[in-house]
């Protein structure tokens, strides 16, 4: 063990609430000691939760050890917290470039820049990149907000962007097939749900999820079981899960029977995460 | 939402606002109307309350003839809306309450969320109450027109 | 309370975690029977999961899918599990957060087709 490793180690077994797990990580990470890294750094961010600098170490971590969907949701939480944070759009920007997505690498590098004129590697990842890129729609925010970055599915075989896709979850697994983001009125904001047969059946379903995040959330309150995170429905027809973005909205991901709940559990989170990230900067 | 004492407000509001009932009255086990909600007519709010106090009034004597405790409620089920009635008692006596609900709640819910009335009422009602003037005939019209008219709105 | 019931009621509460169960009326939201551990409220159990129940089985319909055999929902601190069975009977269970819920799960869609 180096001699800053066992100091940074000393220190934080001293004080074991102190941002030293900040450097500590880091310097492990660049040993290559990334398993200790990441415990460390899962330590850190337990303590720290809103502190973007532990979500972007986090990232950085999960990056070199090859789980880059957990790096992208890392990197995400990073720029939620901190919109400006150009180690973030180079992360995410990175990742797209890794997958392929050529234009979504780029935009994200073209964000950073704005950011931050003055970085050398940016300016020259956007030159090398530029050339390679496909044409791509600009992204329309409101001026003085980012837009979000477009989540990948686990893999990261990223789908082209398409006028089709929804901007909430393009990119996830399915693009925004069986996935459908619904205000507390009732009324969809995005994604599509088709029934079996094939029928557009989005706006009907919405139509009935109207309150549902209010009775679940009593439910749960009135027997003691704190706040909900999510149903799960078993149809023999398919699996259908509801999770909560915001507390005005709600999620509902549907699945073939043949996908097990877990699965589907786990889509409904991703998209979650998406769907909430969408409407902070939308 | 009407109602001729402040105290009953919130927790009625409250019982509204989770059971979805579309009509409620509250009234004195006499058939002094407390509180509305949903009605549109003055003459359909005193024709509810007279006959939800005489039913209750019959169905407490039946259960008194029967030897039994008082019921905690009765329940009319319809095909297009249903009706709860229920007795309990409060600071300020004993109160009924009558309780319209359609398909879009359920007799569980509205008799859950009731019972949260029930104990609101008791935790809201004053400590002291005002002692009410004594009832002379000549004053019962005009009480009862200022009642309606406190209930209404108007 | 009928054989069936009864043995409903009793495998459920067998499976670590399970704080109570109960069977419901789910259009009424009233309590059929129940086997509750103390600080569990049934009526309140019967008439928000009832209520839920409906609520999310019209959302199944809606999405084109049969009713539901089984639903979750998930909570801080624990959960609730229905399993819709015959004669608009459906078997509910209050589950602590460490609940063994794949066994939950299978015992209550078998007893609850044998409701009613």
């Amino acid at each position: 063990m180096t001699d800053d490793i066992r100091a940074l180690t000393a220190r934080l077994a001293d004080e074991p609430g102190s941002l030293a797990f900040l450097e500590l990580a880091e310097a492990l990470r660049r040993r290559g000691q990334t398993d200790a890294a990441y415990k460390v750094a899962r330590g850190g961010l337990a303590r720290y939760p809103g502190l973007a600098d532990a979500h972007d170490l986090l990232a950085r971590v999960l990056s070199d050890q090859g789980e880059l969907a957990g790096a992208f949701d890392a990197w995400s939480s990073a720029l939620q917290l901190d919109p400006m944070r150009t180690s973030a759009l180079k992360g995410i920007a990175f990742l797209y470039f890794r997958a392929g997505d050529k234009a979504a690498a780029l935009e994200h590098l073209q964000r950073a820049l704005e950011v931050d004129p003055d970085d050398l590697s940016i300016r020259q990842a956007v030159v090398r990149i530029g050339s390679e890129a496909r044409p791509h729609p600009p992204a329309t925010a409101p001026s003085g907000d980012p837009p979000p970055p477009a989540p990948v599915a686990r893999g990261l075989e990223a789908e082209p962007v398409s006028p089709r896709t929804s901007p909430i979850f393009g990119g996830l697994e399915g693009g925004d097939g069986g996935l459908l983001l619904v205000d507390a009125n009732g009324l969809r904001l995005g994604g599509r749900l088709e029934t079996p047969e094939g029928h557009d059946a989005g706006d009907r379903v919405a139509a009935q999820l109207a309150g549902v995040s209010r009775e679940a959330a009593r439910a749960t309150r009135l027997l003691g079981l704190g706040s909900w995170h999510a149903i799960a429905i078993e149809s023999p027809d398919g699996h259908l899960v509801l999770a909560q973005p915001t507390p005005e909205t709600v999620l509902l991901a549907a699945r073939e029977p043949s996908l097990p709940m877990g699965g589907v559990t786990l889509l409904a989170e991703r998209a979650a995460r998406a769907a909430r990230l969408w409407l902070e900067t939308s | 939402m009407r109602a001729l004492e402040p105290w009953v407000v919130q927790p009625l509001e409250n019982f509204l606002a989770e059971s979805a009932a579309r009509l409620t009255l509250l009234m004195t086990s006499s058939g002094q109307v407390v509180a509305q909600h949903g009605f549109s007519r003055s003459l359909d709010v005193m024709t509810a309350a007279a006959l939800g106090a005489g039913i209750v009034a019959s169905t407490e004597e039946l259960a008194r003839l029967m030897g039994g405790a008082r019921f905690e409620a009765l329940v009319h089920n319809g095909q297009r809306q249903s009706c709860m009635l229920g007795a309990f008692a409060t600071p300020r006596g004993r109160w009924i309450g009558l309780v319209v609900f359609g398909p879009e709640t359920s007799v569980g819910i509205v008799r859950l969320f009731f019972d949260q009335l029930v104990q609101q009422l008791a935790a809201a009602a004053p400590r002291e109450p005002t002692p009410a003037p004594p009832m002379l005939a000549e004053n019962f019209e005009t009480e009862l027109n200022a009642s309606l008219k406190a209930l209404f709105g108007r | 309370m009928t054989p069936a019931t009864q043995a409903a009621l009793d495998r459920v509460t067998r499976v670590a975690g399970v704080r109570g169960a109960l069977v419901v009326a789910a259009s009424d939201g009233l309590v059929v029977a129940e086997q509750l551990m103390d600080g569990v409220d049934g009526q309140a159990a019967a008439a928000l999961t009832g209520s839920l129940v409906g609520r999310l089985a019209r959302t199944a319909e809606s999405a084109g899918m049969r009713p539901p055999a089984f639903l979750h929902l998930r909570g801080d601190a624990g959960g609730v599990l229905a399993a819709p069975g015959p004669d608009d009977l459906v078997l509910v269970a209050v589950v602590g957060p460490d609940a063994n819920l794949g066994l939950a799960r299978l015992e209550m869609i078998e007893a609850a087709g044998r409701l009613g």
